[in-house]
């Protein structure tokens, strides 16, 4: 009968393993990050965003936030006591590059979880790739409510979770800013994308509703990487509309509204809205040339909530980046305290549990108080809209009159279809 | 009629970026019967090099307009002198292999030297800043200018190659390379010069493209050629007066389609290119090539 036996060169081998990880735990924080034993180290986390092309502005401001957050982390101790190790990669703004750059963290780098991605249609291409995948995504920029609605609540793709807002906001909560001005004919000029059609049909959907007898009579899709915007802008000059709604972004925007100023668009259409245009890189990328009076939003912005956790944040920000954060700094930076929130509720890094502790849960981030809405994974948050103005202590044009129309009226409702699931509640 | 004016106007603006491309692209396949895929690139390297000189040089803004393409000849005679010349003799598809791997090669020098992110080249470029009205609406003044250089070019070349001597050598060149060089034309020689003016006439096209486009990027090489190339064709490869005229239709065609036909915008010139290649396979002032 064989017995297993440990012989005395096995036993110091062990005690000298054991007295080193003893060691090694007593180096880090006890008590709740205390590292459970099912975490294994380090916890790695693949963040992919556009870091070329027109948009590559928007990646680098992801990469401040991301970075940020990773390097506070790990000087307080890390992930429940492990390290947490980042990799951000140029996920460009295709599905392709993005499904490929998925599959690099995933399946060579073994990354435990994966945030970033910036295009509707990068993230709708992932729905089913995420699932298969079976790691948890944080979706910090792209805001296709298809991709909550659809994939999510409807499909079940219970891995992916997006913590910036949607095109509820661009869409809806513009469309209520807009029934407040003394305007009855818009136009518009977005982006000849999902992106584009999806938030100015919402927006015509709400104002509609809003305030009837609003009309909505021309519009002008520019295609993604269009630099000559003054075709598009001729259009809508020559059909005088009393206010202009544009979901044009970052580098594209930048180039718009120089265009359009250069046209004289802005003496002629009294009002403007533009649901991305407080994005960092569009400010700093137009400084003193963006127009005062234009209302613009986004999916966080560096001014709001005026509270100590926010207005810390943005000082540590701007000393270490020289910059102010953009939005998706902030969703970035917030996406990876997410992850050590849930990874230290469940105290686990596998994806089952992590998706358990997400759903529902409330956590205090620069934007504020968020929760993580159980059906559909979607964040629920306030944005600010405001009005465009000069500021001595800022070089960049910063909100003047704000307005805040809360996520809670603005944000669709599951099941997301029949009555009482759209806005206005 | 204000709108009208408008999108022609828009349209001719933006006609002669394509012209000045497409005018180096064929003038290039013409004497030298080189398809340059990356001849867009030069156009690139040339917005991207005048705008760093813009900035060194300010506010001496015209010097780096003048200096910048200068730069991108360089460039240009690098390409053909070392890697060019030894693929004349072998078939097209090999040209075009080559050609193609210089635009990913540029490409990614820009990304090193410059950064992959877009550059928004600042406000009051030059002393032709601000706009005039034109019909109740304002129009660009250096959209102007720019619809004033793209004849000036056509008429100097035109100048150049009909009425002087070294236009005669060329075209000698361009028609019988072996006999030219039985006359003793230094053809390897004038093929180098030849590809370098195309060059310049490129990264031109991209010097002025800094004020007028507003954002540079390391892939506007790329879009920019596939329009000179339809122009080049639709107006015959090798012809430099239809590569003009193609140049403002395709121009007003995008602008018209932008306006009127936004659902098929950019399926337009392809429909155009398609009628013309039907009926005049050689494009319109195309010459049958032995």
């Amino acid at each position: 009968m064989a017995r297993k036996r440990v012989s005395r060169r096995r036993f110091l081998e062990l005690a000298g393993k054991g007295s080193i990880l003893a060691a090694a735990a007593s180096m880090f924080p006890r008590g709740v990050f205390a590292a459970p034993p099912s975490i294994k180290g380090p916890i790695k986390i693949g963040y992919g965003t556009v870091l070329s092309g027109t948009l590559a502005g928007y990646g680098e401001f992801h990469k401040m936030g991301a970075l940020m957050a990773q390097d506070e982390i790990n000087a307080k101790g890390g992930i429940a006591g492990q390290k947490v190790e980042l990799e951000i990669r140029d996920a460009t703004m295709k599905p392709d590059d993005a499904i490929k750059t998925a599959r690099y963290f995933v399946d060579s780098w073994g990354a435990d979880f994966l945030a970033g991605i910036d295009s509707s249609g990068q993230a709708l291409a992932l729905g089913p790739v995420m699932q298969q995948l079976d790691k948890v995504l944080i979706v910090t920029h792209a805001a296709t409510e298809k991709l909550t609605e659809e994939w999510v609540f409807k499909k079940g793709v219970r891995q992916i979770f997006r913590i910036c807002n949607a095109t509820y906001h661009d869409g809806n909560a513009a469309a209520y800013v807009a029934k407040d001005l003394p305007a009855m004919r818009w136009a518009t000029i977005s982006p000849k994308y999902e992106y584009g059609f999806t938030c100015w049909k919402m927006f015509q959907d709400t104002l509609g509703k809003l305030k009837p007898g609003t009309t909505f009579q021309t519009e002008s899709f520019a295609p993604a990487g269009t630099t000559d915007f003054r075709s598009h802008i001729n259009t809508i000059l020559d059909a005088r509309p009393e206010g202009l709604y544009s979901t044009e972004w970052g580098g594209e925007l930048i180039t718009f509204v120089k265009q359009a100023a250069e046209a004289g668009l802005f003496e002629k259409v009294k009002h403007v809205l533009f649901p991305v245009g407080a994005a960092m890189d569009v400010l700093e990328g137009l400084g003193k040339e963006m127009p005062d009076d234009v209302w613009i939003s986004g999916r966080y912005y560096f001014r709001y909530p005026d509270n100590q956790t926010n207005n810390e944040w943005v000082a540590r920000f701007h000393k270490r980046w020289n910059h102010y954060p953009a939005y998706v700094s902030e969703t970035a930076y917030s996406s990876l305290y997410a992850l050590k929130a849930a990874v230290e509720k469940a105290g686990s890094k596998d994806t089952k549990p992590v998706i358990q502790a997400l759903e529902g849960m409330e956590l205090d981030t620069p934007a504020g108080r968020r929760l993580f809405r159980k059906e559909d994974h979607q964040a629920i948050y306030d944005v600010p809209w405001g009005k465009t103005k000069a500021d001595p202590r800022y070089p960049i044009k910063i909100m003047g009159e704000q307005k805040l129309v809360p996520a809670s009226i603005t944000f669709a409702r599951p099941p997301f279809e029949g009555p009482g699931t759209r806005p206005p509640f | 009629m204000q709108s009208i004016v408008h999108v022609v106007l828009a349209g001719l603006s933006n006609g002669m970026f394509i012209w000045l491309v497409a005018s180096g692209l064929t003038l290039i396949f013409g004497v030298l019967g080189v398809l340059n895929f990356a001849h867009g690139s030069f156009y690139m390297l040339g917005a991207y090099v005048s705008f760093s000189l813009v900035r060194a040089l300010s506010p001496h803004f015209y010097l780096a307009m003048l200096f910048g393409p200068l730069v991108v000849c360089l460039a240009g005679w690098a390409v053909e002198r070392w890697f060019l010349r030894a693929v004349y003799r072998l078939e097209l598809p090999y040209q075009l292999l080559l050609t193609f791997a210089f635009v990913l090669i540029f490409d990614n020098l820009v990304k090193i030297v410059w950064g992959a992110g877009a550059l928004h080249p600042p406000p009051g470029l030059g002393p032709l800043e601000g706009s005039v009205e034109i019909l109740g609406r304002k129009f660009p003044i250096y959209s102007l200018f720019v619809i004033a250089v793209g004849p000036l070019v056509a008429l100097a070349l035109w100048a150049l190659l009909e009425r002087t001597w070294i236009g005669r050598i060329v075209r000698a060149a361009a028609s019988d390379r072996e006999m030219a060089a039985a006359l003793g034309v230094r053809v390897p020689a004038l093929f180098t010069g030849v590809f370098i003016f195309g060059t310049w006439l490129g990264a031109v096209g991209g010097a002025l493209a800094v004020p007028y486009v507003g954002v540079l990027t390391p892939g506007m090489g790329e879009s920019i050629i596939i329009e000179a190339f339809i122009v080049a064709v639709l107006g015959g490869l090798g012809s430099l007066k239809g590569a003009f005229l193609g140049a403002l239709v395709i121009g007003v065609l995008n602008a018209f389609g932008t306006r009127f036909f936004p659902a098929f915008d950019m399926a337009l010139i392809f429909l155009l290119m398609a009628a013309v290649l039907l009926v005049r396979p050689r494009g319109l002032f195309g010459v049958a090539r032995s």
